[in-house]
Protein backbone atom coordinates (compact mmCIF):
# COMPACT_ATOMS: atom_id res chain seq x y z
CA UNK A 1 0.00 0.00 0.00
CA UNK A 2 2.75 2.41 0.95
CA UNK A 3 4.54 1.78 -2.34
CA UNK A 4 1.45 2.50 -4.32
CA UNK A 5 0.96 5.82 -2.52
CA UNK A 6 4.55 6.85 -3.15
CA UNK A 7 4.34 5.81 -6.74
CA UNK A 8 1.11 7.56 -7.61
CA UNK A 9 -0.19 9.76 -4.80
CA UNK A 10 -2.90 11.41 -6.91
CA UNK A 11 -5.83 9.46 -5.59
CA UNK A 12 -4.70 9.32 -2.01
CA UNK A 13 -4.32 13.08 -1.60
CA UNK A 14 -6.56 14.41 -4.38
CA UNK A 15 -3.59 15.82 -6.32
CA UNK A 16 -4.57 17.93 -9.35
CA UNK A 17 -1.25 19.38 -10.43
CA UNK A 18 2.36 20.11 -9.53
CA UNK A 19 4.11 23.34 -10.48
CA UNK A 20 7.87 23.86 -10.30
CA UNK A 21 9.39 27.36 -10.41
CA UNK A 22 13.17 27.73 -10.49
CA UNK A 23 15.37 30.76 -11.00
CA UNK A 24 19.09 31.13 -11.44
CA UNK A 25 20.64 34.58 -11.08
CA UNK A 26 23.58 35.36 -13.35
CA UNK A 27 23.88 39.06 -12.58
CA UNK A 28 22.34 41.29 -9.93
CA UNK A 29 22.83 45.04 -10.00
CA UNK A 30 25.10 44.43 -12.97
CA UNK A 31 27.54 42.05 -11.32
CA UNK A 32 27.77 38.28 -11.04
CA UNK A 33 27.20 36.92 -7.51
CA UNK A 34 30.30 35.57 -5.77
CA UNK A 35 28.25 32.52 -4.84
CA UNK A 36 25.52 32.02 -7.47
CA UNK A 37 22.37 30.42 -6.09
CA UNK A 38 19.58 28.43 -7.64
CA UNK A 39 16.21 28.80 -5.97
CA UNK A 40 13.09 26.78 -6.50
CA UNK A 41 9.58 26.31 -5.23
CA UNK A 42 7.35 23.32 -5.85
CA UNK A 43 3.61 23.68 -5.41
CA UNK A 44 1.11 20.84 -5.15
CA UNK A 45 -2.56 21.57 -5.74
CA UNK A 46 -4.73 19.19 -3.73
CA UNK A 47 -8.34 18.87 -2.73
CA UNK A 48 -8.97 20.41 0.70
CA UNK A 49 -9.62 17.30 2.83
CA UNK A 50 -11.82 19.42 5.12
CA UNK A 51 -13.75 21.50 2.58
CA UNK A 52 -17.26 22.01 3.96
CA UNK A 53 -16.36 20.73 7.41
CA UNK A 54 -17.07 22.94 10.42
CA UNK A 55 -14.53 24.63 12.72
CA UNK A 56 -14.84 21.94 15.36
CA UNK A 57 -13.76 19.18 12.97
CA UNK A 58 -10.79 17.19 14.22
CA UNK A 59 -7.96 17.60 11.71
CA UNK A 60 -5.58 14.95 12.95
CA UNK A 61 -6.57 11.93 10.91
CA UNK A 62 -6.30 13.62 7.53
CA UNK A 63 -3.24 15.70 8.37
CA UNK A 64 -1.32 12.61 9.44
CA UNK A 65 -2.36 10.83 6.24
CA UNK A 66 -1.94 13.64 3.65
CA UNK A 67 0.98 15.71 4.95
CA UNK A 68 3.63 12.94 4.81
CA UNK A 69 2.77 12.22 1.18
CA UNK A 70 3.16 15.92 0.36
CA UNK A 71 6.45 16.16 2.27
CA UNK A 72 7.93 13.34 0.22
CA UNK A 73 6.53 14.49 -3.10
CA UNK A 74 7.56 18.14 -2.77
CA UNK A 75 11.04 17.49 -1.40
CA UNK A 76 11.75 14.89 -4.08
CA UNK A 77 10.95 17.48 -6.73
CA UNK A 78 12.95 20.21 -4.98
CA UNK A 79 16.02 18.02 -4.62
CA UNK A 80 15.77 17.03 -8.27
CA UNK A 81 15.33 20.65 -9.41
CA UNK A 82 18.28 21.95 -7.39
CA UNK A 83 20.85 19.27 -8.16
CA UNK A 84 20.84 17.16 -5.00
CA UNK A 85 20.08 17.53 -1.33
CA UNK A 86 23.68 18.46 -0.49
CA UNK A 87 23.32 21.56 -2.66
CA UNK A 88 20.40 22.91 -0.65
CA UNK A 89 21.34 25.50 1.99
CA UNK A 90 18.06 27.28 2.77
CA UNK A 91 14.43 26.21 2.97
CA UNK A 92 10.89 27.40 3.54
CA UNK A 93 7.27 26.27 3.28
CA UNK A 94 3.89 27.78 2.51
CA UNK A 95 0.24 27.11 1.81
CA UNK A 96 -2.59 28.93 0.07
CA UNK A 97 -6.03 27.74 1.08
CA UNK A 98 -9.02 28.29 -1.21
CA UNK A 99 -11.90 30.46 -0.11
CA UNK A 100 -14.09 27.60 1.12
CA UNK A 101 -11.42 26.54 3.62
CA UNK A 102 -9.87 27.87 6.82
CA UNK A 103 -6.28 29.06 7.30
CA UNK A 104 -6.31 26.36 9.98
CA UNK A 105 -6.52 23.80 7.17
CA UNK A 106 -3.33 25.19 5.62
CA UNK A 107 -1.70 25.06 9.03
CA UNK A 108 -2.77 21.47 9.51
CA UNK A 109 -0.84 20.46 6.39
CA UNK A 110 2.38 22.47 6.92
CA UNK A 111 2.77 23.19 10.66
CA UNK A 112 2.74 19.73 12.17
CA UNK A 113 5.51 17.12 12.38
CA UNK A 114 3.77 15.14 9.65
CA UNK A 115 5.02 17.75 7.17
CA UNK A 116 7.67 19.89 8.89
CA UNK A 117 9.72 17.12 10.48
CA UNK A 118 9.73 15.11 7.28
CA UNK A 119 10.66 18.06 5.06
CA UNK A 120 13.51 18.87 7.47
CA UNK A 121 14.64 15.25 7.42
CA UNK A 122 14.43 14.86 3.64
CA UNK A 123 16.31 18.14 3.08
CA UNK A 124 18.84 17.24 5.79
CA UNK A 125 18.16 20.36 7.82
CA UNK A 126 17.97 21.18 11.51
CA UNK A 127 16.32 24.61 11.66
CA UNK A 128 12.68 25.37 12.24
CA UNK A 129 11.23 25.96 8.77
CA UNK A 130 9.98 29.49 8.14
CA UNK A 131 6.65 29.86 6.39
CA UNK A 132 3.90 31.95 4.84
CA UNK A 133 0.23 31.19 4.49
CA UNK A 134 -2.86 32.90 3.16
CA UNK A 135 -6.38 32.33 1.93
CA UNK A 136 -6.90 33.51 -1.61
CA UNK A 137 -8.48 33.13 -5.00
CA UNK A 138 -6.70 31.22 -7.76
CA UNK A 139 -3.67 32.99 -9.20
CA UNK A 140 -2.58 34.71 -6.01
CA UNK A 141 1.18 35.13 -5.66
CA UNK A 142 2.56 34.14 -2.28
CA UNK A 143 6.03 35.25 -1.18
CA UNK A 144 7.71 32.28 0.50
CA UNK A 145 10.47 33.09 3.02
CA UNK A 146 13.61 30.97 3.19
CA UNK A 147 16.36 30.77 5.75
CA UNK A 148 19.38 28.58 6.41
CA UNK A 149 18.49 24.94 6.93
CA UNK A 150 20.96 24.32 9.76
CA UNK A 151 21.72 27.84 11.10
CA UNK A 152 18.51 29.83 10.87
CA UNK A 153 20.13 33.06 12.08
CA UNK A 154 22.54 33.17 9.12
CA UNK A 155 21.53 36.56 7.76
CA UNK A 156 23.01 36.09 4.27
CA UNK A 157 20.43 33.39 3.60
CA UNK A 158 17.34 35.42 4.49
CA UNK A 159 15.57 35.55 1.13
CA UNK A 160 12.23 34.91 -0.51
CA UNK A 161 10.87 33.24 -3.61
CA UNK A 162 7.46 33.81 -5.14
CA UNK A 163 5.07 30.94 -5.75
CA UNK A 164 1.97 31.18 -7.92
CA UNK A 165 -0.34 28.72 -9.66
CA UNK A 166 -2.46 30.47 -12.29
CA UNK A 167 -5.61 28.38 -11.78
CA UNK A 168 -5.31 27.34 -8.14
CA UNK A 169 -6.45 27.16 -5.46
CA UNK A 170 -10.06 26.70 -6.36
CA UNK A 171 -12.38 27.36 -3.43
CA UNK A 172 -12.18 23.76 -2.24
CA UNK A 173 -8.44 23.27 -2.83
CA UNK A 174 -5.17 23.94 -0.99
CA UNK A 175 -1.83 24.76 -2.62
CA UNK A 176 1.01 23.38 -0.50
CA UNK A 177 4.52 24.65 -1.25
CA UNK A 178 8.06 23.70 -0.32
CA UNK A 179 10.91 25.97 -1.39
CA UNK A 180 14.70 25.98 -1.19
CA UNK A 181 17.84 27.79 -2.27
CA UNK A 182 21.38 26.57 -2.91
CA UNK A 183 22.98 29.71 -1.53
CA UNK A 184 22.67 33.22 -0.11
CA UNK A 185 21.27 36.42 -1.62
CA UNK A 186 23.28 37.57 -4.67
CA UNK A 187 25.40 40.18 -2.88
CA UNK A 188 24.96 39.70 0.88
CA UNK A 189 26.63 42.51 2.81
CA UNK A 190 24.51 43.38 5.83
CA UNK A 191 26.73 41.67 8.36
CA UNK A 192 25.72 38.99 10.80
CA UNK A 193 25.10 38.55 14.49
CA UNK A 194 28.82 38.03 14.98
CA UNK A 195 29.70 41.38 13.39
CA UNK A 196 26.80 43.50 14.61
CA UNK A 197 27.55 46.34 17.02
CA UNK A 198 25.44 46.52 20.15
CA UNK A 199 22.40 48.61 19.28
CA UNK A 200 20.12 49.93 22.02
CA UNK A 201 18.48 53.25 22.69
CA UNK A 202 21.48 54.06 24.88
CA UNK A 203 24.11 53.36 22.24
CA UNK A 204 22.33 55.54 19.69
CA UNK A 205 22.53 59.27 20.18
CA UNK A 206 19.00 59.59 18.97
CA UNK A 207 16.30 57.16 17.89
CA UNK A 208 14.49 58.64 14.92
CA UNK A 209 10.78 59.01 15.46
CA UNK B 1 23.94 39.43 -24.50
CA UNK B 2 23.64 40.25 -20.81
CA UNK B 3 21.52 37.68 -18.95
CA UNK B 4 20.30 38.65 -15.47
CA UNK B 5 18.45 35.48 -14.62
CA UNK B 6 16.92 32.34 -16.08
CA UNK B 7 13.56 31.11 -14.85
CA UNK B 8 12.24 27.61 -15.42
CA UNK B 9 8.69 26.44 -14.77
CA UNK B 10 7.35 22.93 -15.17
CA UNK B 11 3.67 22.19 -14.78
CA UNK B 12 2.48 18.63 -14.36
CA UNK B 13 -1.26 18.02 -14.56
CA UNK B 14 -2.51 14.87 -12.83
CA UNK B 15 -6.27 15.39 -13.06
CA UNK B 16 -8.46 17.61 -15.21
CA UNK B 17 -12.24 17.84 -15.22
CA UNK B 18 -12.15 15.47 -12.26
CA UNK B 19 -10.58 12.69 -14.28
CA UNK B 20 -7.10 11.28 -14.12
CA UNK B 21 -4.58 12.33 -16.78
CA UNK B 22 -2.29 9.41 -17.61
CA UNK B 23 0.52 9.97 -18.19
CA UNK B 24 0.55 13.32 -16.41
CA UNK B 25 0.47 16.23 -18.87
CA UNK B 26 3.70 18.27 -18.83
CA UNK B 27 4.38 21.82 -19.99
CA UNK B 28 7.75 23.52 -19.47
CA UNK B 29 8.84 27.12 -19.92
CA UNK B 30 12.35 28.54 -19.79
CA UNK B 31 12.67 32.33 -19.77
CA UNK B 32 15.81 34.45 -19.97
CA UNK B 33 15.73 37.94 -18.52
CA UNK B 34 18.15 39.97 -20.62
CA UNK B 35 19.19 43.55 -21.02
CA UNK B 36 17.36 45.16 -23.95
CA UNK B 37 20.12 45.37 -26.59
CA UNK B 38 18.72 48.75 -27.71
CA UNK B 39 18.14 50.25 -24.26
CA UNK B 40 19.04 53.91 -23.93
CA UNK B 41 19.76 54.40 -27.63
CA UNK B 42 16.65 56.30 -28.62
CA UNK B 43 14.87 55.18 -31.79
CA UNK B 44 17.16 52.72 -33.56
CA UNK B 45 16.22 52.44 -37.23
CA UNK B 46 18.28 49.38 -38.11
CA UNK B 47 17.73 46.53 -35.65
CA UNK B 48 19.73 43.99 -37.68
CA UNK B 49 23.08 44.36 -35.85
CA UNK B 50 21.40 43.86 -32.48
CA UNK B 51 19.47 40.88 -33.82
CA UNK B 52 22.63 39.32 -35.22
CA UNK B 53 24.45 39.85 -31.92
CA UNK B 54 21.73 38.36 -29.72
CA UNK B 55 19.00 36.23 -31.32
CA UNK B 56 21.01 33.13 -32.18
CA UNK B 57 22.72 33.01 -28.78
CA UNK B 58 19.32 33.28 -27.09
CA UNK B 59 17.88 30.44 -29.16
CA UNK B 60 20.93 28.29 -28.43
CA UNK B 61 20.55 28.98 -24.71
CA UNK B 62 16.82 28.41 -24.38
CA UNK B 63 16.06 25.54 -26.77
CA UNK B 64 18.04 22.76 -25.05
CA UNK B 65 17.07 24.12 -21.62
CA UNK B 66 13.32 23.91 -22.23
CA UNK B 67 13.55 20.42 -23.70
CA UNK B 68 15.64 19.33 -20.72
CA UNK B 69 13.08 20.79 -18.32
CA UNK B 70 10.25 19.05 -20.15
CA UNK B 71 12.02 15.70 -19.86
CA UNK B 72 10.09 14.23 -22.78
CA UNK B 73 9.84 14.79 -26.54
CA UNK B 74 8.02 18.04 -27.34
CA UNK B 75 4.79 17.77 -29.28
CA UNK B 76 3.74 21.41 -29.06
CA UNK B 77 5.70 24.62 -28.66
CA UNK B 78 5.57 28.41 -28.49
CA UNK B 79 7.62 31.51 -27.69
CA UNK B 80 7.36 34.87 -25.96
CA UNK B 81 9.01 38.28 -25.79
CA UNK B 82 7.95 40.62 -22.99
CA UNK B 83 9.52 44.04 -23.26
CA UNK B 84 10.12 46.31 -20.28
CA UNK B 85 8.36 49.65 -20.16
CA UNK B 86 11.16 51.72 -21.67
CA UNK B 87 11.52 49.53 -24.77
CA UNK B 88 9.51 49.00 -27.94
CA UNK B 89 7.55 45.83 -28.60
CA UNK B 90 9.50 45.89 -31.86
CA UNK B 91 12.62 45.11 -29.81
CA UNK B 92 11.09 41.91 -28.45
CA UNK B 93 9.75 40.95 -31.85
CA UNK B 94 13.20 41.55 -33.31
CA UNK B 95 14.72 38.91 -31.06
CA UNK B 96 12.12 36.18 -31.54
CA UNK B 97 10.81 36.72 -35.07
CA UNK B 98 13.95 35.62 -36.84
CA UNK B 99 15.05 32.20 -38.00
CA UNK B 100 18.26 32.82 -36.09
CA UNK B 101 16.24 32.38 -32.89
CA UNK B 102 13.55 29.84 -33.76
CA UNK B 103 15.65 27.42 -35.77
CA UNK B 104 17.52 26.32 -32.64
CA UNK B 105 14.22 25.11 -31.16
CA UNK B 106 12.95 23.60 -34.41
CA UNK B 107 16.17 21.67 -34.88
CA UNK B 108 16.36 20.46 -31.28
CA UNK B 109 12.70 19.36 -31.28
CA UNK B 110 12.62 17.95 -34.83
CA UNK B 111 9.93 20.51 -35.56
CA UNK B 112 8.86 22.17 -38.77
CA UNK B 113 6.07 24.67 -38.07
CA UNK B 114 6.27 28.33 -37.19
CA UNK B 115 6.36 29.00 -33.47
CA UNK B 116 3.23 30.75 -32.18
CA UNK B 117 4.18 33.79 -30.14
CA UNK B 118 3.15 36.44 -27.65
CA UNK B 119 4.76 39.87 -27.70
CA UNK B 120 3.79 42.48 -25.19
CA UNK B 121 5.15 45.29 -23.07
CA UNK B 122 4.67 45.39 -19.35
CA UNK B 123 5.97 46.13 -15.90
CA UNK B 124 7.90 43.64 -13.80
CA UNK B 125 5.54 40.90 -12.64
CA UNK B 126 3.28 41.15 -15.68
CA UNK B 127 1.38 37.93 -16.37
CA UNK B 128 1.66 36.61 -19.90
CA UNK B 129 0.23 33.63 -21.77
CA UNK B 130 2.36 31.69 -24.23
CA UNK B 131 0.37 30.02 -27.02
CA UNK B 132 1.52 26.56 -28.12
CA UNK B 133 0.74 24.61 -31.28
CA UNK B 134 1.83 21.27 -32.70
CA UNK B 135 5.46 21.14 -33.78
CA UNK B 136 4.88 19.66 -37.24
CA UNK B 137 1.27 20.54 -38.11
CA UNK B 138 -0.21 23.75 -36.75
CA UNK B 139 -3.73 22.62 -37.69
CA UNK B 140 -3.78 19.78 -35.14
CA UNK B 141 -6.45 21.07 -32.78
CA UNK B 142 -5.70 18.79 -29.84
CA UNK B 143 -2.40 20.61 -29.33
CA UNK B 144 -3.70 24.21 -29.31
CA UNK B 145 -3.06 25.32 -25.73
CA UNK B 146 -1.56 28.09 -23.63
CA UNK B 147 0.53 28.31 -20.51
CA UNK B 148 0.71 31.23 -18.10
CA UNK B 149 3.93 32.78 -16.82
CA UNK B 150 4.85 35.45 -14.29
CA UNK B 151 8.27 36.56 -13.08
CA UNK B 152 7.95 38.75 -10.01
CA UNK B 153 10.84 41.12 -10.72
CA UNK B 154 11.08 41.09 -14.52
CA UNK B 155 11.20 42.73 -16.96
CA UNK B 156 12.78 45.89 -15.58
CA UNK B 157 12.14 48.92 -17.84
CA UNK B 158 15.37 48.29 -19.76
CA UNK B 159 15.02 44.50 -20.01
CA UNK B 160 13.30 41.92 -22.20
CA UNK B 161 12.02 38.52 -21.08
CA UNK B 162 12.43 35.98 -23.88
CA UNK B 163 10.87 32.57 -23.31
CA UNK B 164 10.30 29.23 -24.99
CA UNK B 165 7.50 26.84 -24.04
CA UNK B 166 7.19 23.12 -24.80
CA UNK B 167 4.42 20.61 -24.09
CA UNK B 168 4.80 16.83 -24.19
CA UNK B 169 1.20 16.38 -25.36
CA UNK B 170 -1.95 18.24 -26.30
CA UNK B 171 -4.57 19.50 -23.83
CA UNK B 172 -5.12 17.16 -20.88
CA UNK B 173 -8.62 16.00 -21.84
CA UNK B 174 -8.62 17.00 -25.51
CA UNK B 175 -11.68 15.68 -27.29
CA UNK B 176 -12.54 18.12 -30.09
CA UNK B 177 -13.24 16.91 -33.59
CA UNK B 178 -10.27 17.48 -35.90
CA UNK B 179 -10.35 20.33 -38.39
CA UNK B 180 -10.68 17.84 -41.28
CA UNK B 181 -14.14 16.78 -40.09
CA UNK B 182 -15.45 20.29 -40.77
CA UNK B 183 -13.98 20.72 -44.22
Amino acid sequence: MQERITDRPDDSIGLRKLVLYRDVVFTEAGEAPAQPARRASVAAVIRNPWAGAGPTTDLHAEQSRVAPVLARLLTDRLIDALGGVAEIEAFGKAAIVGTAGEIEHAGALIHTPYFGNLVREFLQGESIICFADTRAEAGETLVVPLWHKTHAATRSHYQTISARVADAPRADEIVVIAAASTGPRPHPRIGDRKTDPVVTTETLEKVPS
Amino acid sequence: MNVRKIVTTVEEIRTEGGREVTPAARIAVVAAVIENPWAGQGFVEDLAPGIDATASDLGALLAPAVLDALGAPAEAYGKAAIVGLDGEIEHGSALIHTLQFGDHFRKAANATTLLPAVEKRGAAGVVFDIPLKHITDATIRSHHQTTEVRITDAPHPDEIVVALAAAAQGRPQQRLAPLSTEQ
